[in-house]
């Protein structure tokens, strides 16, 4: 990755952002403010704050995205990674997912990136390993990220986008949540759980002493 | 003054230029006149604070009550904010006239800013950043105090007069004025960033911490877990810290923490369980008002379960936070400093007001969700009907407030600080064999003990026989705890050097 | 020094059964400047994550040439220096130095001075075991019994204050006697220190001793079997508590010592008596708690002491009149006396001249510390502080 790769593609971060103020749909403002009362956080009406918090947010999840890419050292990038998800989580709070945002944080921000952190300063050659990018490698991965951009620009550019929605919120979300766990959707789930036990058993298996 | 030539390049002394020295000036000012005062009058003074503050925050949430009822009764209860409707002040002039108040020419224009929900939250956030700065500044001044007593010696005593009250400020303007040292080898960027991923987690967990019914910045309906989403994102911080100094202890430091975060979230998390079934929400100021019923109905007393849980969520919050004798990520006789041995000045001292309201958050998790939150243990229900202020102030005092809160968290707070200055630091392989193999176990039986219990015995009479107990044993440690204490207070007064002055020769 | 240590192979039978993710192997250095090194000894560790695969200490940072200096100055002159050696027990040093002068010249000591040198040589032992302790809790990170334990110092130095001027460098034992007479009212005041000190003792053991933190932090790490300690020339406490009942107060009495009746504390196993579970013979808690136990011992020398000691007599004092003109025979001398830290010997040989042409002193120290690549091998990075902090060595002896 010269140097110069690394300006144009800084530049362009500014450029996608502009791009996304552009074509990012406006969002509805008729919340029902009586929610509050309830605990439940709605959006400051939609107004130009939160479009500007959006692309805020925006911003942030793909600047810090490109410098992903555009990093050599691990733990910077697990920390631009930090970046990206803490501004995703963000988005999820203006979508009044709370719930979402929070597992966001406390599953993506607080385990696993640590997880990942702590992974690579344990087994990496040494604490300060450089990630080195062959070219072959970096041209195989070009190729296949072009070809996703593609595929998301075509469901981007195709889909019908419903912007009227019915009640965003009714009543607790969590309580919904919950119910819908152990109801509607408790095969998959089950499932889900069944996997973690599996996981744990292995873990469990592999960490055993001989 | 004497000028000594040494080998390397001497940068001139700091002066004080522009707006700075006028602080300077204002603060030694402040000072000077502040520290006779407090010397001589500590007791009402720390009571003023405390009335002063409280009726600082009643009196802006009065106004901007006021002001809502304005909107409401002239635009039809149009939505408020920012850039959206909002009332003239014509219109407010005339709410004002047609409820002939005094003084309306100059009071609407007063007025008119404040339907801003924006500068609302504005003011919040700066109530909410004062406390978080208070709460460590005089967290560090009385741990200081705390180890001084435990240890027979006396603490900070000179800084202000009175007990060194203001020693926490003296630390931090001298840490401020410390030169910002980033090591030549360490990753500059990362290093300075880190100290702000440890701090600003810790700042956020207090927006949605209710310090009482409506005393919450934002009462939002999964606060609990934010809460403990904030508290663990705080490690990303130290990790980052400790492996941008380029030092091995940090490194270490740094290793320990991620370690011992990641297996103690298991089991904290999982005894929070409990409490929040007991109350079906995750929502804080619920889960507080409903332990309103006294002493006895504190979700601690529940049933046995969560009297477990109870424990161990105090246990494992004491390694969620470093401290002792979970301290290991900054252990001193290992680690040198750990993850911050490399730093100094400001980006030290914002660790550790990230270390000092970390503590005072998960004190607060606890006290909000076993120990009654801001109620006292006498029921509400005995509460005066408030139709006066003086009724107000009185519920306050006896039944809810957020004095009571904090007065609760500051106890735990001690707590922390007693196990510190008693305890010797644990090793890392006992740390996590501690953390599978006890409380990850004792924290699932709850689990599971507790849900049964809730099936089975809830609104029993058994249940309340076990309630009863346990709360009244809970009530017969607390006395005795305190009356040993008051114990020790009066005789024990044994100071280093106190023997030796009043038997030896020659001293 | 990083590349004189070779890479182990991971198929060492020696390595660690717990490194099932082995990890990079990296070298730390631990000092000379670390918290928990006491001074400035500097160990280069070689760590595989928590674990710690050797240890190799390396000294030298305070090397003061405190024997070469020995040899230009008359015996009575180099009696401060030895105060430098072991900083914390400056009055066993100075005595060792006497008894070795005194035993090439013949010197006699009055009986009084005698007693005042038994009864300074165990305060100060106290006062060593004090800082031995404190400081061990402290590398455990229990902070406040350091300070009790200083707080009872501080009374012992001003004891010594009261005899002899000095709190830390006392330079009071000295050639031929004792520089000075004990002050009036030190029987009393002693006696009286001692009847607060005694059950202060029990105070540490609940704080810190039988502290189960404390005990499973130290209870089985570093063991160090008997047969090795004595392989390794171990002494003083490190030795007792591999449970080697050995002491020369007891096996080869100097001074007065064969006038007292004392125990020699060992190192036991745990779950006998008021030894905890958990506790192995040579581990770092024996040799904490033979200090503990030593303390008491001396507690019971001094009372003898006070008891027996003779009144002053005017014409005889407590110095010999001769210690400053006195000429050393062209012969020489090797003595060693229990120090604090185990056996500290002086060698000095004479010319016939007032100067020494030789003295070498044997550290306790020292030959203790050559154990730490031994015991300091396979274990936690947490267990090195424990280990370290257990040998209680003073680098100013290290290094002289």
């Amino acid at each position: 990755m010269t140097l110069r790769l690394k300006k144009i593609l800084l530049l362009m971060t500014p450029l996608a952002i502009a791009l996304s103020f552009a074509t990012a749909p406006v969002q509805a403002a008729d919340t029902d403010l009586s929610l509050s009362d309830q605990g439940i956080q709605t959006s400051a009406d939609g107004g130009l704050l939160e479009a500007l918090m959006f692309y805020a947010c925006a911003g942030v999840t793909l600047a810090c995205g490109f410098a992903i890419c555009l990093s050599k050292n691990i733990v910077r990038m697990a920390v631009y990674l930090f970046g990206t998800l803490a501004a995703v989580a963000l988005m999820y709070f203006l979508l009044l997912a709370n719930f979402i945002g929070v597992i966001q944080l406390i599953v993506y921000a607080g385990g696993t990136l640590i997880l990942l952190i702590f992974g690579v300063m344990l087994t990496s050659k040494s604490p300060w390993a450089k990630f080195e990018v062959k070219r072959s490698e970096l041209i195989a991965a070009g190729i296949v990220c072009a070809l996703f951009a593609g595929m998301l620009l075509f469901v981007v550019v195709n889909a019908e986008w419903p912007l009227e929605t019915d009640a965003v919120v009714v009543g607790s979300s969590m309580t919904q949540f919950g119910t819908g766990l152990l109801t509607d959707y408790l095969v998959p789930f089950e499932a889900i759980s069944v996997l973690l036990l599996v996981v744990m058993i292995g873990a469990a298996y592999m960490a055993r002493q001989e | 003054m004497t000028q000594f030539s040494v080998p390397w390049k001497q940068s001139p002394p700091l002066e004080y230029r522009g707006p700075a020295r006028g602080i300077v000036a204002l603060a030694r000012m402040v000072y000077t006149m502040a520290t006779p005062i407090v010397s001589r009058f500590p007791g009402p003074i720390l009571l003023g604070a405390i009335v002063g503050g409280t009726l600082l925050v009643w009196a802006h949430w009065m106004l901007f009550g006021w002001v809502e009822t304005i909107a409401a009764s002239d635009v039809n209860g149009a939505a408020q904010s920012v850039w959206g409707q909002t009332l003239t002040t014509a219109e407010i002039g005339a709410y004002l006239d047609s409820h002939s108040i005094v003084a309306s020419g100059i009071l609407k224009y007063l007025l008119w800013p404040l339907q801003l929900e924006l500068l609302r939250d504005l003011v919040g956030l700066g109530a909410i950043f004062g406390l978080f700065n208070l709460i460590p500044v005089y967290a560090i001044w009385w741990e200081r105090k705390v180890a001084g007593r435990i240890q027979s010696r006396m603490g900070p005593m000179r800084v202000g007069g009175w007990h060194g009250w203001a020693q926490s400020f003296a630390d931090g303007v001298k840490l401020v004025g410390k030169e910002d040292l980033v090591p030549e080898q360490a990753d500059a960027m990362l290093f300075r960033v880190a100290p702000y991923l440890a701090f600003v987690p810790s700042l956020l967990a207090f927006l949605c911490l209710p310090l009482g019914s409506y005393w919450v910045f934002r009462n939002v309906d999964v606060a609990l877990i934010f809460i403990i989403a904030m508290v663990g994102v705080e490690v990303v911080g130290v990790i980052v810290a400790g492996w941008a100094s380029n030092n091995k202890w940090s490194v270490y430091g740094a290793m320990r923490e991620a370690c011992q975060m990641v297996s103690y979230e298991i089991p904290m998390t999982t005894v929070l369980l409990i409490p929040i079934m007991t109350a079906g929400t995750l929502n804080m100021v619920q889960i507080g008002d409903m332990q309103t019923g006294g002493w006895f109905s504190w979700n601690a007393f529940h049933n046995p379960f969560t009297f477990i849980a109870f424990i161990t969520y105090y246990i494992a919050s004491l390694a969620n936070c470093k401290r002792a004798p979970f301290d290991l990520p900054e252990s001193e006789s290992e680690l040198v400093a750990g993850f911050h041995t490399e730093y100094s000045g400001f980006r030290w001292a914002l660790f550790f007001f990230a270390e000092y309201a970390a503590m005072f958050v998960v004190s607060a998790l606890a006290v909000t969700l076993f120990l009654g939150a801001w109620h006292t243990p006498i029921p509400a229900t005995w509460a005066f009907e408030e139709d006066s202020i003086v009724k107000i102030f009185l519920n306050g005092v006896l039944f809810s407030s957020p004095f009571w809160f904090i007065f609760k968290c500051f106890i735990f707070i001690y707590i922390q600080l007693w196990i510190r200055w008693t305890l010797p630091r644990i090793r890392i392989d006992q740390v996590l064999y501690s953390c599978v193999q006890v409380m990850f176990p004792i924290a699932c039986v709850a689990l599971v003990g507790h849900a049964v219990w809730m099936v089975l015995l809830d609104g029993t009479v058994v249940s309340d026989i076990i309630r009863w107990i346990l709360g009244l044993l809970t009530a017969a440690v607390t006395f005795g705890f305190l009356s040993v204490a008051a114990f020790g207070y009066r005789n024990g007064r044994q100071m280093v050097g106190y023997l030796a002055v009043k038997q030896l020769p020659g001293a | 020094m990083a590349d004189t240590i070779a890479p182990t192979n991971p198929a060492d039978a020696s390595a660690p059964r717990q490194a099932d993710v082995r990890t990079e192997e990296m070298l730390v250095n631990m000092g000379p400047q670390h918290p928990s090194t006491h001074g400035v000894l500097r160990v280069v560790l070689r760590t595989d994550g928590e674990m710690v695969l050797e240890s190799v200490p390396h000294i030298g940072y305070l090397h003061r040439c405190a024997e070469k200096i020995g040899e230009n100055v008359a015996p009575y002159q180099y009696v401060p220096y030895t105060d430098r050696m072991d900083y914390l027990a400056g009055m066993n040093n100075n005595q060792a130095f006497a008894l070795a002068v005194e035993k090439l010249t013949g010197l006699e000591v009055p009986e009084r001075a005698q007693y005042i040198r038994v009864m300074f040589a165990e305060l100060n032992r106290i006062a060593s075991h004090l800082v031995a302790i404190g400081t061990y809790g402290l590398d455990m990170g229990a902070f406040t019994p350091f300070l009790y334990c200083f707080r009872e110092r501080e009374m012992l130095l001003d004891l010594f204050e009261s005899a002899c001027g000095a709190r830390l460098t006392y330079s009071y034992i000295t050639v031929g006697g004792v520089t000075d007479d004990l002050p009036d009212n030190f029987v009393d005041v002693c006696s009286e220190f001692l009847d607060y000190f005694e059950p202060k003792v029990d105070d540490y053991n609940n704080l810190l001793s039988y502290n189960h933190i404390f005990v499973k932090r130290t209870g089985g790490v570093g063991v160090i079997s008997a047969e090795d300690a004595i392989r390794f020339g171990l002494t003083g406490p490190v030795l007792r508590g591999s449970g080697v009942k050995f002491d020369l107060r007891k096996a080869k009495p100097y001074e007065i010592y064969d006038r007292f009746n004392f125990d020699v504390p060992v190192g036991l196993p745990g779950g006998t008596g008021e030894i905890p579970r958990g506790v192995v013979v040579g581990d770092c808690w024996s040799r904490y708690y033979v200090r503990v136990k030593e303390m008491i011992e001396s507690v019971k020398i001094i009372r003898q002491c006070l008891r027996d000691i003779p009144a002053a007599d005017e014409k005889e004092g407590v110095c010999h009149k001769k210690c400053k003109t006195v000429k050393l025979p062209d012969d020489e001398v090797y003595l060693e006396i229990e120090n604090p830290r185990g056996q500290l010997g002086f060698y000095v040989k004479g010319d016939g001249s007032a100067i020494p042409a030789r003295v070498k002193a044997r550290g306790p120290s020292f030959c203790n510390l050559c154990v730490l690549e031994y015991a300091g091998k396979n274990c936690l990075l947490a267990d090195i502080p424990a280990i370290i902090g257990s040998m209680d060595v003073v680098m100013g002896e290290v290094d002289r």
